[in-house]
């Protein structure tokens, strides 16, 4: 811990105190996620254990956090995260306008990428939604907080949690007390997140878990096993039966949104979870290859952490213009002389 | 994926003399740092050599099992490969005489259930001994202790690869690409055995799990007298590279000896180093609350009321299984 000297607090994750800290050797800023033990019945919480193994395996990412190192401390551990300025919420959020189309497809590249990785190291993150998506003072988009994440295996035997993922963002499959399920959750999710970006509002708000199928049928449509096979054997599927409605097109759900946009929208948010597409197909979709093209990392914007006005990148005095003669922006000589003298 | 593993970086060694020399150096840091105490009464010839460490490992590795095969619900064998890993990896680093086998074992066994995914509650852990519900809770407050310094002396490195998965792989390769062999599933059971043996022996910590994995359907072939050379010469493709495929012989043949050479143990054996494992932590490590002892105090946290010192959970509880 001497390694480091604390700078502030960030804030409160699931297990712990999130702290700003600077690593005194290298003069990084680092973000420390403290788990503290004291007082926890079955010792270390999983969501901890989860998060080392998920992220420790995996190779170094662009769009994935980097956990940079754990060590011991007090009656539990740190576990020492590369710092990151502030998250896709509080952009969604601090944004005076909406975002461009060009920014949202910078957004969506980047977080497909990083879900492809997860996904082709077996991993799904279970949890995605904008909070979880940390921006960089770069502007990159980093996927983060792998507390629920699990390492998947193909042979489809293993029960897992249906209590996972954030509500809004939480598949159909799941809001049926799915207790197998695959990686489509996360790529659903992926979809909640585009439809947010394209509003600047949650898709689907729903306040409770009832009320979020309500969301999602209201604009999916009611599930029928002609759309969705295997809704039949979802636990929950018997117990909860909703008015039929027809699905209502997706063009009015997110307007004024280009066609390309709404039709990787409408491959997103399927019931079926093997007819999702994959992250990696998705980024091959026309959405990224037509006018506008995804913005570069740097031109988007950058909210400072809990502030209230998105930060205006620092711009150059005045605009460069080819025109212009060099000898203007030079520095004349003959000013510093007098200073270059009392250095010698 | 095991290519880029924290096992394959960290926890793959290319000799076992290497893994000698480290547990030699566990054994020799116990002793200068007794002696080093000035205790009246402590000689060298009370410690245990690195010889008689052995033995107690292979002893505890093998309860470990046992305790692990008996477990309700029943236990994956992942869950029960890691446990084992985990258990090797603790006494690479540490002698049997710095932290008692009997509770790292269990930690090792419940870090292993935790971190596969086999969710059972600390309850329902304990509630495996054979124990009294007072000594049960015990057992639990222990583990919880040395769980932290378990993790830590692994490195916070969690993720296992067992030989299981590729043995799974390799049987479903054999059913589709090599039609010589008319029922590869006849051999799941002595490669399962195989697999079971090699758990207890270092080649975890030699060879890569799908080396393991491959050995043992070769040798479950072989016992079945089936000869399986073209499945490495044809559907690996290894027949002009001549120097792959005599590595790869070479590395079965050292897994083979390996587990051949295993032997449990005599109770004799196990019995007398015991005494002196016992005699050692009666000395050494009574009325240590390991905590202090390892430097954790931390002032923003309460101090746990002191441990409960080892005597009261015996081995012999253990013995009851």
């Amino acid at each position: 811990m001497d390694q480091y000297s604390i700078l502030g607090r960030i804030g409160e994750g699931a297990h712990g105190i999130v702290f700003k800290a600077k690593h005194i050797e290298t003069g990084e800023t680092v973000a420390l996620k403290k788990v503290a033990l004291r007082k926890l019945e079955d010792g270390i919480p999983n969501q901890a254990l989860r998060e080392i193994k998920a992220l420790q395996e995996i190779e170094d990412n662009q769009y994935v956090v980097k956990l940079k190192d754990v060590f011991p401390h007090g009656t539990g551990f740190v576990l020492v995260f590369e710092y990151m300025l502030s998250d896709l919420s509080e952009v969604i959020r601090n944004s005076q306008r909406p975002l461009t189309e060009s920014q949202v497809k910078g957004y969506m590249m980047m977080l497909l990428k990083g879900v492809a990785f997860c996904h082709e190291n077996s991993i799904m993150h279970r949890d995605l939604k904008p909070a979880n998506l940390l921006i960089s003072s770069t502007g990159h988009l980093k996927i983060a907080d792998f507390g629920l994440a699990r390492l998947f295996s193909n042979n489809g035997e293993k029960l897992y949690s249906h209590q996972v993922a954030t509500r809004w963002y939480r598949a159909p499959e799941l809001l049926y007390g799915a207790r197998k399920y695959d990686e489509g959750v996360d790529l659903w999710a992926v979809g909640c997140i585009f439809g947010e970006l394209l509003n600047n509002s949650p898709l689907f708000p729903g306040e409770n878990d009832i009320e979020q199928l309500c969301c999602v049928l209201r604009v999916l449509g009611t599930p029928n096993l002609e759309v969705w096979p295997e809704i039949a054997e979802l636990p929950d599927y018997n117990k909860i039966t909703f008015k039929e409605n027809p699905p209502i097109p997706l063009e009015e759900i997110v307007p004024d949104t280009s066609p390309q946009a709404v039709d990787l929208l409408k491959k997103f948010l399927v019931y079926p979870s093997k007819q999702r597409v994959s992250a990696i197909q998705a980024l091959l979709h026309p959405y990224f290859f037509t006018d506008p093209l995804p913005a570069h990392h740097s031109e988007l914007p950058i909210p400072q952490r809990g502030g209230k006005h998105s930060r205006q990148r620092l711009q150059p005095p005045y605009e460069f213009s080819v025109d212009r003669p060099l000898h203007e922006s030079l520095v004349d000589p003959s000013l510093i002389q007098v200073h270059a003298w009392g250095c010698s | 994926m095991y290519h880029n593993s924290s096992q394959k970086k960290f926890w793959i060694f290319d000799k076992e003399a290497k893994l000698d020399q480290f547990r030699q150096e566990a054994n020799q840091k116990f002793h200068s740092k007794a002696l080093g105490l000035r205790k009246p009464g402590i000689n060298e010839s009370m410690f245990l050599e690195p010889r008689e460490e052995k033995v107690l490992f292979r002893h505890y590795e093998k309860r470990l099992l046992d305790f692990c095969s008996v477990f309700k619900p029943v236990m994956p064998k992942s869950v029960v490969g890691t446990a084992c890993m985990y258990f090797r990896r603790f006494y690479l680093n540490n002698s049997l005489m710095d932290y008692h086998p009997r509770t790292i074992m269990l930690t090792c066994a419940y870090l292993s259930c935790k971190v596969d995914e086999f969710n059972v509650s600390s309850t329902q852990f304990v509630g495996n001994l054979q124990e009294s519900p007072a000594g049960q809770e015990r057992a639990l407050e222990q583990i919880l202790e040395y769980e932290l310094l378990l993790i830590q002396q692994l490195n916070f490195h969690l993720v296992v690869h067992n030989p299981y998965r590729p043995l799974e792989g390799f049987l479903i390769d054999l059913k589709t690409r090599y039609p010589l062999l008319e029922n590869p599933e006849m051999m799941r059971k002595s490669a399962d055995d195989f697999l079971n043996r090699a758990s207890m022996t270092d080649v975890g910590l030699l060879f890569s799990p799908s080396q393991i994995a491959l050995t043992a359907v070769l040798n479950s072939a072989a016992r079945a007298g089936l000869n399986m050379e073209t499945y490495l010469t044809e559907c690996m493709g290894l027949k002009e590279d001549k120097e792959t495929l005599s590595k790869m012989y070479d590395v079965m043949r050292r897994i083979t000896t390996l587990i051949k050479e295993y032997e449990l143990p005599k109770v004799e054996e196990v019995n007398m180093c015991k005494q002196k494992l016992e005699r050692i932590h009666a000395e050494f490590t009574t009325n240590t609350n390991l905590k202090r002892k390892h430097g954790y105090e931390d002032d923003d946290h309460v101090v746990k009321k002191p441990l409960v010192t080892e005597e009261e959970w015996s081995d012999e509880d253990l013995d009851a299984l």
